[in-house]
This record gives structure tokens, sequence and C-alpha cells, in this order.
């Protein structure tokens, strides 16, 4: 029975290997028609100096839409199973969990050392963040990558402090959150209105190179980003404690 | 290039190192050295944006949820292979 | 540079081998993982061939490397940590409503419910 169970892993894997075989063997040259076009002309159509940061918010702003939605959904279901998973048992005592910071409960480990190096650099970090993301424009950095950086340095806030601060309350970050989301709605939007088409930079239709749209952008998907995954992990930092 | 094959075969050994383990917590250790190690090479191939994008989610999200993950189960994997 | 994408290769066979073979559901989770990274190195690593310099439009640049492969990891990697964020809720959610983490236990404690 078990012989039977390892034969069929192993037939498995070889079909899997045998049909991935031609592209590790391929030696066909790789395209070089886009790399020349985005050279010379990403700057004249969206005004971005970072030519990845063109592709993904002018010229593909249509993928953006579409991962940040699935960066909603999945943080949406994650949350609302975090929220239910005291509810169920049956012989167990009360489970101490809640979102509110200041019922956080205690652990035995949180030390000094955790609680000093934490809280100081917790602001360093955040004005990281928010550097990296406000200069995606002109070099490597945007909103999705500030975005993470923020949330660490509200993990850290929230490790570190006793005192509960307005960041590190669930509420109004996810406040944040919703709002960011219509706020990039309405950006969308916009561009109907300037006449360059759903999600269109404005850039094409002024005379003007400036990047206002893309830096927009990146600071709405960047609180976007930041403030969902906050949310999830202070959440997940207070929990319940068994075992 | 040399310094690719090396850190390439870093991450297989470390691949392995994590399936293999029976201490779960290892594994995820081994997997966030996983991610600083695609970081690493994403920087000597030229693209900034995807290093800091791994740098940042792998070693950063992904271990936080991972070691959650394990906090609410098991630590040990009991059930062999 | 066909060692490379061998090396790649088989990264991507074990994940795949972690998820058909492993018994833990945790584990499972590892391979999809694996599988994610070793898919976003063979992108990043087969776009970085024409081309010597990194992709921003400063003074002086005239060789850089292709950027689309790039813009498209970025969502590749974001899209990877979401869905590992859900199946491992997913999986604490088995483990509360079973007791235990393997596949065959859970599903013949899920049988015997009913």
């Amino acid at each position: 029975m078990k012989a039977l169970t390892h034969s069929k892993i192993i037939l498995t894997i070889l079909i899997l290997g045998l049909a991935i075989l031609p592209v590790i063997l391929s030696d066909a040259p790789w395209p070089v028609q886009a790399r020349d076009y985005l050279f010379g002309n990403a700057k004249a159509d969206t005004g971005a100096d970072n030519t990845v940061s063109a592709i993904y918010l002018g010229y593909r702003a249509m993928d953006t839409l579409g991962e940040t939605l699935v960066l909603l959904v999945s943080i949406t279901g994650t949350m609302s199973i975090l929220i239910n998973l005291g509810r169920h048992k049956v012989d167990e005592e009360a489970v101490t969990f809640s979102l509110e910071p200041e019922k956080l409960p205690r652990h035995s480990l949180r030390t000094n050392l955790i609680e000093v190096v934490a809280s100081k650099l917790g602001p360093i970090v955040l004005l990281f963040g928010f550097y990296v993301m406000l200069y995606g424009h002109i070099s490597p950095g945007g909103g999705f990558q500030g975005g993470v950086i923020v949330a660490s340095g509200i993990v850290f806030l929230a490790l570190g402090t006793e005192l509960k601060t307005k960041l590190t309350n669930t509420i109004v970050l996810s406040r944040i959150e919703s709002l960011s989301f219509l706020f990039l709605m309405l950006a969308s939007i916009s561009g109907v209105f300037f006449e360059s088409g759903f999600f269109g930079n404005p850039v094409k239709t002024m005379q003007n190179l400036s990047p206002n749209f893309i830096i927009l952008l990146n600071i709405i998907i960047g609180m976007k980003v930041g403030t969902s995954i906050a949310v999830m992990c202070i959440a997940m930092m207070g929990g319940s404690h068994d075992h | 290039m040399i310094i690719y094959i090396f850190i390439l075969s870093l991450i297989l050994a470390l691949g392995i190192f994590a399936l293999a383990s029976k201490d779960l917590l290892h594994s995820v250790i081994a997997l966030s050295a996983i991610s600083m190690l695609s970081a690493l090479l994403f920087t000597i191939l030229r693209a900034p944006d995807v290093a800091i994008t791994e740098a940042a989610v792998g070693a950063g999200v992904s271990t936080v949820i991972f070691v959650w993950a394990i906090r609410h189960t098991q630590r040990r994997d009991k059930e062999g292979s | 540079m066909i060692i490379e994408r061998i090396l790649i290769f088989l990264l991507f066979l074990i994940g795949f081998s972690a998820i058909v073979a492993m018994r833990n559901i945790i584990k499972k989770i590892f391979g999809l993982n694996l599988m994610n990274a070793a898919v976003v190195l063979l992108f990043i690593l087969e776009g970085s061939r024409i081309g010597s310099q990194a992709p921003i439009l400063d003074d002086g640049i005239t060789h850089m490397v292709d950027p689309i492969p790039q813009a498209l990891m970025l969502t590749a990697i974001v899209i990877g940590v979401c869905v590992s964020a859900l199946s491992l809720a997913l999986a604490v959610r088995l483990y509360q409503a079973t007791g235990s983490l393997d596949l065959d236990v859970i599903t013949k404690r899920l049988a015997d419910e009913h």
C-alpha cells in the first residue's frame, strides 16, 4: 500500500519534470524590443524616471488594481477567521482575545530589551518607510515597498510601548485603509474626466512632464497596503494563549 | 557566473533542510533565510525594486504569519514524512 | 547558464514534491512558498541577461536590464504572501476543529462527525 503511494508520487514528479524540461533546454534569445521602446518613451509617457514604476503604475495600472483587490480580499478573509478563532472551543476556559491594545495580555517574555529597542526603532522605520514611498518615481521603491516598511514600523510600535497610541489602534487603521481604497477608486475614475481613459495618466493630455499622478498613486497604494498588513499583524499578536 | 551558482545552491540546500526538519520553527527560519538570499541575488542582478519587496515581504510579513500559525498549532512535526 | 536553470528547476520540483508527498499541512504550505520563490528567481535571472545596468533613467544609462519581468514579479511576490496568509489561517482553523495536522486523520475525523 505504501509502495503504491510512493510510486504514484514518483510518477507525478517525473511527469512534471518532463513537462517543464523544454523550458530548461530552450535557447531562444530574450526579445529586446520592449526594453528599447521603454528606454526611449517611458519618461515622456508617464513622467517617472523609474521604469518599473512607469510600467506598473502607468502602462499596466489595471494589474495594480487587481493586485490591490487580491490583497483586500485575502486580508479580509484572514481577519474574519482570526476574530472567530476562540469562539468555537467548548471545553477550555474563556479566551483572552481582543483587538484593543490596552487589553493585550502581558507576557512574561516581554523584557526591557524588547521594549526599549522596539519603541526607539519604531519612528525611524516609519520615517524610512515614508521616504521610500514618496521617492518611488526617481529611485527604487514605490507604493508597495514603502507600505510594507510602514507596516513593520507600526508593528514595532505595537510591540514596544505600554501606552496606547492612535497609530496602533486597529479601528483608526482600518478606517485609513477603507479611505485609501475609496481614493484609489476616485483616482482611477478621474482619468475619464481628463480624457485619457480609465486609469489614464493626465500627462498625455497636458503637455508638461510632471510625475504628480505617479506620486499620488504611490501614496494611496502605500497607505492601503501598510495599514491593512499592520492590522493583520496586530490582530495576530494579541491572540489567545494555549499550549 | 560562479556567484549565481553558489547562491542558488545555498538556496537549494536551505530548501531541502526546511522540508526535512522535524522542528517547524527551524523550517520557518530557513524560509526567512531563503528570502534574504533571494534579495541578495536580486541586488546583484540589477533589480532593486524586486529586492526591496522580497526583503520586506519575505523576511517581515511572511515570517510573522508563519510563526503565528506554528504558535497556535504544534511546533513539532509528529506525523513523519 | 544552463546550470542555474537546472538548480531553479530542482527547487521547483522539491516544492512540488512537498505539496504532494508531505502529510503535515504546514509543510505543504512551505512547498507552495518554495515554488513561488523558484518562479520569481527564474524570471529575474532570465531578464537580466540582456543588459548591465539597473532600470532607473539617470544620466549615462545606456544599456539597461529588461524592466518588464521585474514589474510582473512585484505583483507575484505580493500575491504569494496573500495566498500563504489565507491558507495558514485555514490550517489553524482546521487544527482547532479536529485537533491534528495530519491530512488523513483530519479527513477521518471530519467524516466521523457527520
